[in-house]
């Protein structure tokens, strides 16, 4: 949108703004593919293993995903969880 | 102990080996005492850019299979003192080398040498493991253009990984006046992108092609814009503070006479 109306008033955007941009976004996609499915998998069941010892929660609803937020990386785990086991009365 | 320093870049023909020959030149001219390893098996160059060819006996794969010792596959490069190069083999290829071959011969020449540099070749592969496995800092040309920048990231992460630092960018062919006039990226937005230290930016000069031509790296000559900043790159390794100059500043400028001069 912004382009078009650039173009509008004669001037196209330098090419190097362009470039610029668009390796941005593909080497932000290029590291999130880095961290492989088999990884995040084995991440996956580490982290439920231990939660499981203070929530209960079914192993399908659990997503993990990475997104980027400026310079850096965030994982995101949402483990939706039924019932907390309240771990000081076992003890 | 001397420094183990990998040139790489992930994509090829950016200038690893143009780097590696007159950076090692370089830090020599500084009084260092370097090696240069040509790790480019099956595909080496770095002995014929720095005219050293015609004296090759031995390489890193006689040494690996004990046919020689160290010391003796070392070339001696007579222009100046302490400056030795250690060829790659040509008739072997990069998988008759392990990664702990490599860092044996590295962790020996450092006990000797204040610098030891690494030419990589271009890829991801065994190549590239081969090169790094005994680095302990990196230098990462790239040229200032999508697919090279692109590639220079998949480096970085790989060099992160195997705990490499630090990892330093040189920025190579630059053209002050395709900045200038807002068709190639600068220094800012390449750094932008990958997020680790400049070293120093090598502008584009004819005068590395001639000295490639020649078999005389461009440090040599004093004069050239790109002998120059090869020598602050190699000040800078030795610890110096050098700014690095605006080459777009300057770019900027050349925009603004040419644009009276076409007035005129
Ligand atoms: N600053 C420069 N100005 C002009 N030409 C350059 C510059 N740097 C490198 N070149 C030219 O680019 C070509 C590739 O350089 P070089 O062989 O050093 O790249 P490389 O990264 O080692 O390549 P490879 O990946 O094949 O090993 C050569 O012809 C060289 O002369
Ligand atoms: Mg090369």
């Amino acid at each position: 949108m912004s382009i078009s109306i650039k173009q509008l008033f004669g001037r196209k955007p330098k090419s190097s703004s362009i470039a610029k941009q668009r390796l941005k976004l593909v080497i932000t996609q290029d590291r999130l593919e880095q961290v492989d499915d088999r990884v995040m998998t084995r991440l996956h069941h580490e982290l439920a293993e231990v939660l499981a010892k203070y929530f209960e929660f079914s192993a399908n609803s659990v997503k993990m995903n990475l997104k980027q937020e400026g310079n850096s990386y965030i994982l995101v785990a949402d483990f939706p969880y039924t019932k907390f086991h309240d771990v000081n009365v076992r003890q | 102990m001397g420094r183990v320093i990998v040139v790489t870049s992930g994509k090829g023909g950016v200038g690893k080996t143009t780097s590696t020959a007159n950076l090692g030149t370089a830090l020599a001219l500084l009084d260092k005492t370097v090696v240069v390893v040509d790790a480019d098996v099956g595909l080496r160059n770095l002995d014929i850019v720095m005219g050293l060819e015609s004296r090759i006996v031995y390489t890193s794969m006689d040494v690996i299979e004990k046919q020689c010792e160290l010391n003796k596959a070392l070339v001696r490069d007579r222009r100046v003192d302490g400056l030795m190069l250690l060829a790659a083999s040509q008739k072997n290829n990069k998988d008759d080398i392990q990664p702990e071959q490599m860092k044996a011969i590295c962790d020996k020449l450092r006990t000797t040498h204040d610098f030891v540099l690494i030419d990589s070749p271009a890829g991801i592969e065994r190549g590239f493991r081969n090169a790094s496995a005994g680095a302990d800092e990196a230098i990462i040309v790239t040229t200032p253009d999508v697919s090279a920048i692109r590639d220079a990231d998949r480096i970085i992460g790989l060099l992160q990984n195997a705990r490499i630092e630090p990892i330093n960018l040189v920025l190579n062919r630059f053209s002050a006046e395709l900045v200038g006039n807002g068709s190639m990226m600068d220094q800012d937005d390449v750094l932008d992108i990958l997020n680790i230290d400049l070293i120093g930016v090598v502008p584009e000069d004819s005068g590395v092609i001639t000295s490639t031509n020649r078999g005389i790296p461009l440090v040599y000559e004093d004069g050239s814009p790109g002998a120059q900043a090869y020598m602050r790159i190699a000040r800078r390794l030795t610890g110096q503070r050098i700014p690095i100059p605006d080459f777009a500043q300057k770019g900027l400028l050349n925009n603004i006479m040419n644009w009276f001069k076409k007035k005129k």
